[in-house]
């Protein structure tokens, strides 16, 4: 399944690490991703991700990281990896 | 808190930490963090000196876990960063509130390939609840304050602290943050009141208690709750004394190695209600065949662990200390408790054993019963670890100490040297095994040292015994790299140490040295050569439910 996740984040030199390093151990895989600096404090992060998983096992392991500020999978009803390739 | 006086970082650290009611801090000093440990230099806090980081990061984990109040523990850049991952992984896994503060190069060469320099950041990442480095000046009091915060609050866990010694060497005028305080969830009413129909339906109800109760400090609570509603219960290795063990219903430990009783009743029951635990897979089994006709009631501070391996039907995130006592309503469910009850007295353990040498079971039983009412037991990994979970008992959960998540060979001693810091008036009692009695035996020089009366008990098969189990069990009896015959002289180089010590080999002799390892001033090792033939019983073989537990074929020789 490809899940599209939107998240917030306190501006920190490590936070975009520290995401992907979830990401990765809790068995997703990034298929796309696009981070923007807010302002002096926040960043944005749109992310694409692929797993077998149910994205709920994500986003509660995001949603505990002290820089993630905001956490949401856009994608309610996630879609078939090959549509989505197709 | 006198405000607005300028000084180095390194005095900020300190007075932080005593801000926090920091009194011990354990740790190893080196180059990078010399500032700190020059500030150090007749402060009023005690600092115990380690002979390895990873001793003094355990040791640290456990003054917290025999406390419940926060660990420090201090290390150099470089290898003193690198040599403290495991015990933050450790306390990571067991959910323990340590601060790690390590000495950084300067600023100016990080990223430099410069002497001790490592990414201590970055390492830091999969092993602690959080961590910071500290790049500006004024960032350093408040990212401490962070770091207590983070420590305990919620489920708690290691933050780690990365001082570069610019940072330390640096003046800063010290002012008092505002603190933030990290909110709680708030616990759900409409939740409750699905739980309690499910309790109140419910004929075979069973109690799944993890650390999580001792943690939230939600012992007294969970024992009202089991006195009203008359649930019998199970706990994790975490879990131990958080039950009373002369609690009707009470089966013990759970799982792979737990009493079969407790895996019966738990295969048996048509709700789970699961405190403070999170389904690891040593209490599971085969998670597919795990309760498998039960509803599931979950409660656990982390929402993170709603779901996360098995659905639940009614989960409620929030403080224990509230929860449970919302859940207090008496239910019907006598002929389940006669059940349970006639289950405890088929699956009881047996103590007797033929012959002269030396049951361990039988040993750690009569020293859970001679302990006084202030003690903690701190273990190491493998085969003695399970025996004492299975057949010592635990007045609270502070009083016991394993390494549950990480399962982490060395742990025992340096926790035992934390715990009689943190409990100086308890009998604290290292129990150990050949094997992880030698991942940390530097330790013996910090015993020295501060004359510590810590108490070692030294489980001695020879073997690395229960990787050598399973390899008897699963892998065609070939012992590959297990022997463990060419072990030191321990009670030799226990005196090299000048702790006293004896060895015992026969049953005749075990009650005595108990009660001389109790009661003995100062520390002591007693050294216990046990049959190499004894294993762990029953055990539920990697795979399988835990209904299909294997049941004891050793062969004393």
């Amino acid at each position: 399944m490809i899940y599209t996740l939107t998240l917030t984040l306190a501006q920190r030199p490590e936070v975009l690490e520290r995401v992907l390093r979830v990401v990765r151990h809790r068995g997703f895989k990034v298929t796309g991703m696009n981070m923007q600096l807010e302002d002096s404090k926040t960043a944005s992060l749109d992310m694409s991700v692929e797993s077998e998983r149910a994205v709920e096992l994500l986003t509660n392991q995001l949603e505990k990281l002290i820089d993630v500020i905001h956490c949401q999978a856009l994608t309610l009803e996630p879609v078939k990896a090959d549509k989505v390739a197709s | 808190m006198k405000q607005g006086q300028m000084m180095r970082g390194a005095d900020a650290v300190i007075k932080v930490l005593a801000a926090h009611g920091v009194t011990n801090i354990f740790g190893y000093p080196g180059g990078a963090i010399m500032p700190i440990y020059d500030a150090l230099y007749g402060a009023p806090v005690e600092h115990l000196l380690s002979r390895h980081e990873q001793g003094a990061a355990f040791a640290a984990v456990g003054y917290a876990r025999a406390s419940g109040k926060t660990g420090v523990c201090f290390a150099t850049s470089g290898p003193g960063a690198t040599n403290l991952v495991t015990s933050l992984a450790d306390a990571l896994l067991d959910s323990v509130p340590l601060v790690a503060i390590t000495g950084q190069v300067s600023t100016a060469v990080i990223g430099t390939d410069a002497f001790q320099e490592i990414d201590v950041l970055g390492l830091s990442l999969s092993c602690t609840k959080h961590s910071f480095m500290v790049t500006e000046m004024d960032e350093l009091i408040p990212t401490l304050y962070k770091a207590f915060e983070v420590a305990a609050s919620g489920r708690p866990g290691p933050v780690l602290v990365d001082i570069p010694k610019d940072i330390q060497i640096g003046m800063l005028e010290y002012k008092t943050p505002l603190q933030e305080r990290i909110s709680e969830p708030e616990v759900d009413g409409e939740k409750i009141d699905a739980a309690l129909s499910l309790l109140k339906q419910a004929k075979q109800p069973m109690l799944y208690v993890g650390g999580g109760v001792g943690m939230a400090s939600a012992v007294d609570q969970l024992r009202e709750f089991i006195d009203a509603t008359g649930v019998p219960s199970v706990a994790t290795l975490k879990g131990l004394g958080s039950i009373a063990n002369d609690s009707p219903g009470y089966l013990g430990m759970l799982g792979m190695h737990g009493s079969k009783a407790a895996n019966i009743a738990v295969q048996e029951c048509d709700l789970l209600i699961v405190v403070g635990a999170r389904f690891d897979d040593r209490v599971t089994g085969r998670l597919a065949s795990f309760a498998e006709h039960a509803k599931v009631i979950h409660l656990d501070i982390d929402a993170a662990e709603l779901g996360k391996l098995r659905l639940p039907d009614v989960a409620i995130a929030g403080d224990l200390r509230q929860i449970l006592p919302a859940l207090c309503t008496p239910i019907e469910i006598a002929p389940w408790q006669d059940e349970v009850a006639q289950l405890k007295r088929e699956h009881c353990w047996s103590y007797d054993r033929p012959g002269e040498l030396i049951f361990a079971p039988a040993m750690l039983n009569r020293l859970a019963d001679k302990l006084p009412d202030d003690s903690v037991v701190c273990c190491d990994v493998g085969q003695h670890q399970m025996w004492v979970a299975q057949h010592m008992w635990f007045r609270k959960p502070e009083d016991h100490l394993s390494s549950a998540g990480l399962g982490t060979m060395g742990f025992g001693l340096p926790a035992a040297i934390g715990a009689k810091v943190s409990r100086p008036d308890a009998t604290v009692v290292a129990v150990s095994g050949d094997g992880s009695f030698m991942m940390n035996v530097q330790e013996l020089t910090t015993i020295k040292r501060r004359k510590l009366p810590v108490k070692i008990l030294l489980i001695d098969n020879q073997k690395l015994g229960m990787v050598k189990q399973w390899q008897q069990l699963f892998f065609e009896e070939r012992y590959s790299e297990t022997d463990l015959s060419d072990n030191p002289d321990f009670v030799t180089m226990a005196s090299a140490f000048d702790i006293p010590g004896r060895t015992i080999t026969t049953t005749d002799e075990v009650e005595a040295a108990l009660d001389h390892l109790v009661n003995c001033e100062g520390p002591y090792l007693l050294h216990v050569r046990i049959d190499d033939a004894h294993n762990v019983w029953p055990l539920v073989p990697p795979g399988a439910s835990n209904r299909d537990m294997m049941e004891e074929m050793d062969k004393s020789t």
